[in-house]
């Protein structure tokens, strides 16, 4: 006999692969991605947009650099402390989600028993389970409380354990994304020239758009080109409408 | 039975886990057990609310050290402004949701209000002062109730979740509540049953030690009737469900248990209504003096002098968070560490209730004594030897007794074949030519010649009237008895010397026989004792002296509920105790430390003497602050400082309780 049970039974091995497999498809379709990760590069690159609008904006006036390095620096100080709650406070939020549905669902699982057992049966005949296969499966899965909840949330509502980071370090990761960011925007600003601001800020974009598709196993040129455009787009719009109510 | 496995989570991950899901609910969607979260992330979910109380407190220091220099004034600034977020917002939502939501006007509302009003009087630090103080103290008291809550967690696990039924002929797995009566359930070796029942099939020992307190196990056959909780030891039985899972054994006791934990102090019950009362006046007061001040006296409304400031002193100083806290922490925190010792306490009363007790009141068997049996005499090394080697691979107390004596004597094992285990009466094998047989008594009479049965039979009752306990082996006809006797537990002759110290005095109350009564009294230093008393005579016995004076008993079988019930703190051994005992306890022993008793009635006496240092700390600190207050002598700052200076006093004095 091959490992390929990995000393599971047949029918506990069949379960298991189905419920990855709605776990992973549910995060294609747009499910939430948190993570320390996702906030910072997420964080970077929308400090990069932000930064290159108002620079693209503070132009217009009469600012010496001095001021305008003030001005963007003092812009990112508060910022970053915005997404840093943000980020946390959206996590939290999350979280508090997940909580109150599990919750439900237990409650369901602890008092309608026999229409769980009919959601369950449903879930499995779809998956193609029948007859006393389907009945044994959903038994063995409505005997324990732990494992029948665990089930309806991974399966049928397409969560996951153990998978979250908690919400502060995700506040964290967009804090240190937006401090990365501004830091080195600032940082080419203020030692080399404009073109280097617009070099960096490129590459910050490509950088964390390429991190992002990565994790997310999308492709990385499409993610990459699409979002510099749209960052080119946005400034394009700002400097214009600028320069259009500037003229009026 | 109770090994789970997994169905999208790899096993060995699974296993890690297993009761993450129980302990979520069972600690109220506590977020430091969240399932969703990483093992890291769990781990910094833990004691949050304190940890970032000691981060505001550092930042709020390092705030006003930097305020002092004029140009770093805007750093300080932004310092004050994250403490305001971190320990002010929690309050502010605490205090809007208790105003908006429950209709409620309390302390907290009291202390938030005062905080924040002090921004607008420039006072910041003082206001973030008065949050952090606050906060800390909170978050201290969460950390203890949760350590509290963990301690009894551990007992939920006594319930089994899933039963083998038996249906239409195959066996399967169903949840306990999916149960019906009726019900044919299936419990092999080392099992739970999962819900009362009575047995249809097989036989077997079985371990009530959870639920009775009686260590030996005990012989179940056909017809017998058998509690959730019982573990089964050899063989298998089959059950029919008497008693849903809601109501089965195991069940009440969790309940029993969960109930209690509610349990509030009268002391506390009344600070809890006056609370919201005091909370309200001090408001009043506070608005009267802020807008009516100036009418009456040459004042302004805004400044230092200003009826405004003087308005805000008052409404830190009057807020009782010390009055309020002195009772509940110093309880929180000697309950804590009773938890962390493994003594369980149906709240704070019991600690008053134990200061008022005289006499210490216990039970014999399973309390004094360990309720593990060691064999007392040997016929000689053969016999033992035959004995031992039938019972080398039981389970049951008998055959480990046996086995233990054989092996501390050094006498070798002989060789045994055609070993067979005949459940619920003993085992039998081949010693050289010779069948033999250990165990039960009965089934060994059933195996000798009439007239060797009778006079064995004589010779073993003897034994029993002693108070001991029986077991026979029968080898080439002839029959050789075992007896065995409790000892007392390690530390039980200490201690009832440090509770004499202490001014307890002891006696000990069995059903016992006179003669086993007698020695164990002797050894431990028990001079007062009573024995052979029924269930009702000690029941007697208990109410007169606890209506004399105060009375503690200690005790563990369902036979000591009623007097448990009955004295003045009734404590019951939590792993040998019955439901019933534990039930009618105050007290529970988590691991059956009696040897913690004396170390118990001093964490009482050491509670009453702090609550009453706690109460005078808190009335002084409201009283020498509210009065200057209000006659605008005393600044803000020291305002705050004086409150909160009487908060955090009984709040440290308090945790000297954890101490152990």
């Amino acid at each position: 006999m091959s490992d390929h049970f990995k000393g599971k039974e047949a029918i506990q091995h069949i379960v298991e692969v189905q419920a990855n497999g709605v776990v992973s498809s549910s995060e294609i379709h747009g499910a939430e991605t948190p993570g320390f990760l996702f906030a910072l590069t997420d964080a970077a690159r929308e400090t990069t947009a932000a930064l290159v609008l108002l620079f693209v904006l503070c132009n217009f006036f009469e600012f010496l650099p001095d001021q305008l390095f003030m001005l963007l620096f003092s812009f990112s100080a508060g910022w970053a402390c915005w997404k840093f709650g943000r980020a946390s406070w959206l996590a939290t939020s999350r979280l508090e989600r997940l909580h109150r549905v599990m919750d439900e669902e237990r409650h369901e699982i602890e008092y309608n028993r026999a229409q769980e057992k009919e959601e369950l049966k449903a879930l499995y005949r779809a998956k193609g389970f029948q007859g006393k296969l389907l009945d044994d499966v959903v038994d063995v899965l409505m005997a324990d409380g732990d494992r029948a909840l665990r089930v309806m949330l991974e399966e049928e509502l397409g969560f996951r354990l153990d998978e979250n980071e908690h919400p502060l370090l995700q506040g964290l990761g967009a804090f240190l994304g937006v401090v990365a960011a501004s830091g080195l925007l600032l940082l080419a600003y203020n030692t080399a020239s404009q073109v280097a601001l617009v070099v960096t800020a490129v590459c910050l974009f490509a950088i964390s758009c390429y991190v992002t598709a990565k994790r997310e196993h999308n492709k990385s040129i499409p993610a990459i080109v699409w979002n510099l455009a749209i960052a080119l787009f946005a400034s394009v719009v700002a400097y214009f409408c600028m320069k259009f109510i500037a003229s009026e | 039975m109770n090994t789970e496995t997994s169905v999208a989570v790899p096993i060995g991950r699974r296993r890690k886990q297993e009761f993450v899901v129980r302990d979520f609910f069972e600690l109220g969607l506590e977020e430091s057990a969240s399932p969703f979260l990483t093992p890291l992330a769990r781990r910094i979910s833990r004691n949050l609310p304190l940890k970032v109380s000691i981060g505001a407190a550092l930042l709020l220091l390092l705030a006003y050290i930097t305020s002092f220099q004029p140009h770093l004034y805007p750093l300080a600034a932004i310092m004050l402004a994250a403490v305001y977020i971190m320990v002010g917002v929690p309050a502010l939502i605490n205090s809007v949701e208790d105003i908006l939501l429950r209709r409620d006007c309390n302390i907290d509302v009291l202390m938030t209000l005062a905080a924040f009003s002090a921004i607008f009087i420039g006072s910041g630090f003082e206001g973030a002062l008065l949050l952090v103080l606050f906060a800390l103290s909170g978050a201290i008291e969460d950390t203890v109730s949760l350590k509290a809550k963990n301690a009894l967690i551990q007992l939920h696990r006594l319930v089994p979740l899933k039963a083998y039924v038996i249906e239409e002929g195959e066996l399967k797995e169903r949840a306990v509540q999916d149960v019906a009566l009726g019900t044919l359930v299936l419990v092999r070796a080392g099992e739970i049953v999962p819900l009362d029942g009575i047995v249809v099939e097989g036989a077997s020992s079985v371990n009530m030690v959870h639920l009775t307190g009686e260590a030996t196990p005990i012989r179940r056959i056909k017809g017998d009737e058998v509690p959730s909780g019982a573990r089964v030891i050899e063989g298998s039985l089959t059950v029919r469900v008497t008693h849903l899972s809601h109501d089965s054994t195991v069940s009440r006791i969790v309940q029993l248990i969960t109930q209690a934990q509610s349990q509030k102090p009268l002391l506390e019950r009344w600070f809890d209504r006056f609370s919201r009362q005091y909370a309200l006046t001090i408001i009043t007061i506070s608005c009267v003096v802020a807008l009516g001040l100036p009418f009456f006296l040459d004042l302004s409304y805004l400044g230092r002098e200003g009826s405004v400031y003087r308005s805000l002193a008052f409404l830190i100083t009057a807020s009782p968070c010390a009055l309020i806290l002195a009772v509940p922490i110093a309880y929180l925190s000697a309950l804590g560490a009773s938890a962390r010792k493994g003594i369980v306490l149906k709240g704070g009363v019991v600690f008053d209730a134990l200061n008022r007790c005289s006499i210490v009141a216990f039970d014999k068997t399973g309390t004094l004594t360990l309720g593990e049996l060691s064999l007392d005499e040997v016929v000689s090394n053969e016999i033992l030897s035959y004995a031992a080697s039938l019972e080398r691979n039981a389970v049951h107390p008998i055959a480990k007794a046996i086995v233990k004596k054989c092996q501390a004597e050094e006498i070798p094992f002989c060789e045994v074949q055609e070993v067979e285990v005949i459940p619920g009466y003993g085992v039998q094998g081949k010693i050289g030519n010779e069948m033999a047989f250990i165990g039960d008594l009965s089934h060994a009479l059933t195996l000798l010649p009439k007239e060797q049965a009778r006079f064995f039979e004589e010779e073993a009752k003897q034994s029993q009237s002693q108070g001991k306990i029986i077991a026979a082996l029968v080898i080439a006809n002839r029959g050789y008895l075992f007896a065995f006797s409790d000892k007392a537990r390690p530390g039980v002759t200490r201690m009832l010397l440090s509770l004499k110290k202490l001014g307890r005095r002891f006696l000990m109350l069995t059903g016992d026989h006179y003669e086993s009564a007698k020695p164990l009294a002797k050894q431990v230093g028990i001079d007062d004792f009573e024995a052979d008393l029924k269930p009702e005579d000690k029941l007697k016995r208990i109410s007169a002296l606890s209506e004399k004076e105060g009375l503690a008993m200690v005790g563990d079988g369902i036979n000591d509920a009623p007097a448990l019930a009955r004295a003045t703190v009734g404590i019951c051994m939590g792993q040998v105790g019955s439901a019933t005992a534990r039930g009618a306890a105050d007290v529970i022993l988590l691991h059956d430390n009696i040897e913690l008793l004396d170390w118990l009635f001093a964490k009482a006496a050491k509670t009453k003497k702090i609550v009453v240092q706690n109460l005078c700390i808190a009335i002084v600190a409201i009283v020498a602050g509210s009065i200057p207050a209000l006659y605008g002598v005393l600044p803000l700052w020291l305002a705050v400082i004086v409150h909160e200076g009487g908060t955090v006093l009984v709040g440290l004095n308090a945790l000297r309780l954890l101490k152990d």
